[in-house]
């Protein structure tokens, strides 16, 4: 009997320690710091040999860490795009050693950032809204270190910080306005993570304005997930669930956006015929294969080229603080492209040109 | 004079016995005949919306009452269905046979029930912990081996049910569904009959109320609650072969976000019964549909947590006010030594 609950007992540490370590481990483990603080997400099997010893306290390397937000590096969203531009950098020789710690919890946000801070690294990139707090404090801890802050608007110039923003709204706008030209029903939608989160409200904002830009009097079905930072972007199925609901009474095109939910309210609108859909954040024709049959565009900020960007003003000792507005535009057509009219086409190219001189104002933060 | 007092007073019992239902059920006709007729399409959308988010809460929940009819408690369900979605979903990836990978879902479902009834009743354990077990495991286990990449072959499409399917309203809400949700239906009345109306499901009551006195009669008190437990764990797995092969078409990690403890929620609000459990399930999901359809509208100025508090609103209104008191198996969640 007592064998027995032993083996219990061992499996569930296995699978304790299968969660925490995760993928991280089989790529390349963090090398554990010496005092590493409790509660973090440092794989088990610590002390690594890895290929060839790269010192970060020496200022002869230069380390980069990437801190995710509540979620995995390969979740096909704003995590992966991040840690693309990480690896970027390395690909180019800028950093010598790049490593990824995913926080799973909100409260170890800190935690991880001092886990690439105590092992001497010189930029550390957290990834997400939510993390801003944890950045700012950390930043105050560790003056020396480059600080990359993906989505994280600084109201206050920190000189060691620069926040990696975008302008979700543009790119929601030309969402909207494919929408409107795209849609014969004259109803679309929108199915969306949550507005606890500024970026996810900028995008439905954009898209609102972007459609009634092209058609005063489209009826646009928009719905947040009820739920907490917690489950909002990782609920495929209430997505899935929202969009046959919205397809139900009309709509014919379905902007996701909100991670995995978003993920579920395109896979859902490609099975329906005669709906388009549109993703968000990156590129989703690459990232998301199930939506092909509706996927027209996706409304993307570029992480990817901004943050590798940032990680070479670091490097170079240009490091701008402050707030570095990305990129943020439609994605290509793909196998749509043949679909889409050039006078639509021609029409949303003379609309990003608007935003972009000014002349055409989303209405989104004043 | 007399007939009268007794007519009364039996129709009182029945109000009692039945009012709580009947009220609900006439609210919620009134409200689906008023909005057919100001718009039907938004109506059948809602229904339809309705219907489908009921299937995996009522599947979990007739997982949970199986095995607390039979005296085990199971807090496992939200692990069960996960890693049950996880395996049928990795079995349409490698066979592109989806019958094959709902089956291999309710077969993890089921070997998920058996570990669990190893757990609570051949070793005796503390069966929270037993469930709390599967729960992690399920976590674990599906967030290490999931990658990113897997493409599916598609998913069970809805088959509509010949002229069924035409009738107005009820057609496309009802007879116009994908196989499990046709299941899940089928199996509330089938777990029903089986709980209430045959020598088996006596026996399952008997082991959960009194094993020992079971066990006098010379029922098998191990087997029946082994044999509750799995099939209990296979409609799990069945719960969770929705989500990945019928709702979604996709697996992402922890997907069943709480699925499985709103399932036990379902289970007591429905008194521990399988057709209770299939009312609250679907008040459960009226309720979500309603809360996303009000989004949708867009009239309402009011902020849209305070809507989506609306399904727990519902349920902790109608468990406080109307359900009351639970008859919670005798012995539920106590393991049984034989002497």
């Amino acid at each position: 009997m007592k064998k027995l609950y032993f083996v219990l007992a061992a499996l569930l540490v296995a699978s304790m320690v299968l969660t925490a370590c995760g993928p991280a481990a089989t790529e390349a483990p963090v090398p554990a710091a010496t005092e590493a603080p409790e509660a973090t997400e440092a794989p088990t099997e610590a002390p690594t040999e890895a290929p060839m010893e790269i010192d970060c306290t020496s200022p002869d390397y230069f380390c980069v860490g990437l801190v995710t937000d509540v979620g995995e590096v390969d979740d096909k969203s704003f995590n992966q795009s991040a840690w693309e531009g990480v690896l970027a950098a390395q690909d180019s020789g800028i950093a010598d050693e790049v490593q990824y710690i995913e926080t799973k919890d909100a409260k170890d946000y800190a935690a991880n950032i001092q886990l690439f801070a105590e092992q001497g690294y010189d930029a550390i990139v957290t990834v997400g809204y939510a993390m801003g707090q944890a950045t700012a404090e950390e930043a105050a801890n560790y003056p020396e270190i480059y600080f990359i802050a993906v989505d994280q608007f600084q109201a206050e110039t920190i000189d060691n910080v620069s926040g990696v923003i975008f302008n979700e709204d543009h790119s929601g706008f030309l969402a909207g306005a494919l929408a409107a030209q795209l849609s014969e029903s004259g109803t679309i939608a929108a199915v969306l993570g949550t507005d606890l989160v500024p970026p996810v409200v900028a995008f439905k904002e954009g898209y609102e304005a972007g459609a009634k830009y092209i058609n005063p009097d489209i009826n646009l079905i928009a719905t947040y997930h009820p739920g907490g930072l917690d489950v909002a972007f990782t609920d495929p199925e209430w997505g899935a669930t929202t969009t046959k609901q919205a397809i139900d009474q009309g709509a014919d095109v379905v902007f996701g956006a909100g991670g995995k939910t978003g993920n579920g309210a395109l896979i859902e609108a490609a099975g329906n015929e005669g709906v388009y859909c549109i993703g968000v954040d990156s590129d989703q024709w690459l990232s998301v294969p199930e939506a092909h049959p509706c996927l027209v565009s996706s409304a993307m900020k570029l992480i990817t080229p901004a943050v590798s960007q940032k990680i070479n003003e670091a490097n170079d000792g240009a490091f701008v603080p402050g707030n570095h507005i990305g990129a943020a535009a439609l994605a290509p057509y793909h196998d749509f492209d043949s679909v889409i009219s050039d006078e639509i086409k021609a029409k949303i190219e003379e609309i990003a040109e608007g935003l972009k001189d000014g002349s055409i104002k989303t209405g989104y933060g004043g | 004079m007399q007939s009268s007092i007794i007519g009364s007073s039996a129709f009182l019992r029945f109000l009692k016995r039945w009012g709580v239902n009947l009220g609900i059920g006439l609210v919620v006709l009134v409200t689906i005949i008023w909005g057919y007729i100001v718009n039907d399409k938004v109506t059948v959308a809602v229904l339809a919306s309705t219907v489908r988010q009921a299937t995996p809460l009522v599947l979990g929940a007739l997982c949970g009452l199986m095995g607390e009819r039979a005296g085990v408690i199971n807090i496992g369900i939200e692990g069960q269905m996960l890693l049950s979605a996880f395996i049928g979903f990795l079995f349409n990836v490698w066979t592109g046979n989806l019958l094959i990978a709902v089956f291999a879902a309710a077969m993890t479902g089921a070997l998920l029930g058996l570990f669990l009834a190893f757990m609570s009743v051949s070793l005796r354990m503390d069966q929270i912990i037993g469930g709390t077990v599967i729960n992690i495991l399920a976590l674990g286990l599906t967030g290490y081996f999931y990658q990113a990449g897997l493409v599916t072959q598609g998913k069970l499409q809805p088959i509509a049910l010949g002229s069924l399917a035409e009738i107005p309203l009820i057609g496309p809400v009802l007879f116009n569904n994908p196989p499990i949700t046709y299941t899940a239906i089928v199996l509330v009345l089938v777990v029903h009959y089986v709980l209430f109306h045959t020598r088996w499901g006596l026996r399952t009551r008997a082991v959960g109320e009194h094993p020992r006195a079971a066990d006098t009669l010379g029922v098998n008190v191990y087997l029946m609650r082994y044999a509750n437990v799995i099939i209990g764990g296979a409609i799990a797995g069945l719960a969770g072969a929705f989500l990945t092969l019928e709702a979604v078409g996709s697996f992402e990690r922890a997907m069943t976000n709480g699925r499985g403890f709103v399932a036990l929620a379902v289970m007591i609000f429905g008194r521990y019964t399988p057709l209770g459990a299939w009312g609250a399930a679907l008040l459960f999901g009226l309720a979500s549909a309603i809360q996303t359809q009000l989004q949708f509208f867009g009239t309402f100025n009011i902020p849209h947590q305070f809507i989506g508090m609306l399904p727990y609103l519902l349920t902790i209104i109608v468990l406080a006010g109307f359900v009351g008191r639970t008859h919670i198996p005798a012995a539920d969640g106590e393991p049984y030594e034989k002497e």
